[in-house]
């Protein structure tokens, strides 16, 4: 299979793991069960690692990964999540981790967008500015 | 000269008898006294004329013709000369407007000389004044932007070095309760 064909069939098989909108443990169990039965070993590894990067993508954009220094509370990353499925038009689950070197503030990643509200981003940009 | 004599003679001894005629036989007989008689006289005018023949001839004839020759030679030298000197004097006419003319020419040349040298110096006192004042300008040129790049080095340096001490600063200072406050600022920021 050439890597054009593997996109294409890894996007596939992520449509068919998706149930509303929102990627299905169920679904994914029963696409890899599929494949294992149905495809040679060697067309195999190719195949499931551009649905693993379709799916790790997919679930990234359910997701607000936030960054944050010192204390956030569940109330604030929920406001946090709930701002940027408004934004972007889907649900957006928070997933917070801690991370003191910010300094303070927080930073969002929701698939491939990045929001910096960090104390250490302003401190960096104060710095090209004067330099 | 025996026959003139012998003819002069015959003719004296034929004429005598008639000296005693007139008064032109007493002229005659008294020439004949002093030894001058016809026959002779008439003999002396024919050698006399014979001999200016010969010697209009021979001799005079020929010195007119080279004295009239050396008067032509003489004319024609006196032309010649008058001509030379006429040529000589246009000679000298022309001489000497060709030597005002090359007089003219040569100041003129030396004029347009002085003159092309002056403008050659001009040409490369302004060349050189061009490259001196373009080296002048690199130099500035190159010496402002090698003290921007130092100031912004140096900028760079300092800026880094406060942020870095700020970072430092505040990840020690800041506690928990200022970080919450700073999340929640952010909260809001991101609401607006």
């Amino acid at each position: 299979m050439s890597a054009a064909s593997v996109r294409a069939e890894a996007k596939r098989l992520l449509a068919l793991s998706l149930e509303g909108g929102v990627v299905s443990s169920d679904r994914v169990g029963a696409v890899l069960a599929a494949l294992s039965k149905s495809r040679p070993a060697h067309q195999l590894r190719p195949l499931l690692r551009a649905y693993l990067a379709n799916i790790r993508r997919e679930l990234a954009r359910g997701e607000a990964r936030i960054e944050h220094a010192g204390p956030l509370a569940s109330s604030a990353a929920d406001a946090i999540a709930a701002h940027f499925s408004a934004v972007l038009g889907r649900a957006v689950r928070p997933v917070a981790r801690r991370n003191d070197a910010l300094l303070g503030g927080f930073r969002v990643r929701v698939g491939d967008d990045v929001t910096d509200l960090t104390a250490s981003l302003r401190l960096a940009n104060l710095a090209k500015s004067l330099s | 000269m025996t026959f003139l004599s012998a003819l002069l003679a015959a003719e004296t001894a034929h004429e005598a008898p008639k000296a005693g005629a007139g008064p032109l036989g007493d002229i005659v007989h008294l020439f004949g006294s002093f030894g001058v008689d016809k026959a002779h006289l008439t003999v002396q005018v024919v050698n006399f004329a014979l001999l200016a023949f010969v010697l209009y001839r021979f001799a005079i004839k020929p010195a007119l013709g080279q004295l009239e020759e050396r008067i032509r030679q003489a004319e024609q030298l006196q032309q010649d000369r008058a001509a030379a000197e006429a040529q000589l004097a246009a000679a000298q006419k022309t001489a000497e407007a060709r030597l005002v003319a090359a007089s003219d020419e040569a100041a003129k040349i030396l004029a347009d000389a002085r003159n092309a040298a002056k403008a050659a110096v001009e040409a490369a006192r302004a060349e050189a004044q061009a490259a001196q004042t373009e080296v002048i300008a690199k130099a500035k040129a190159a010496i402002e932007a090698d003290r921007v790049k130092m100031m912004d080095e140096v900028r760079g340096e300092v800026s880094r070095l406060v942020v870095a001490t700020a970072a430092k600063v505040l990840e020690q200072d800041l506690d928990d309760a200022q970080r919450g406050r700073l999340n929640e600022a952010a909260v809001k920021q991101l609401a607006r």
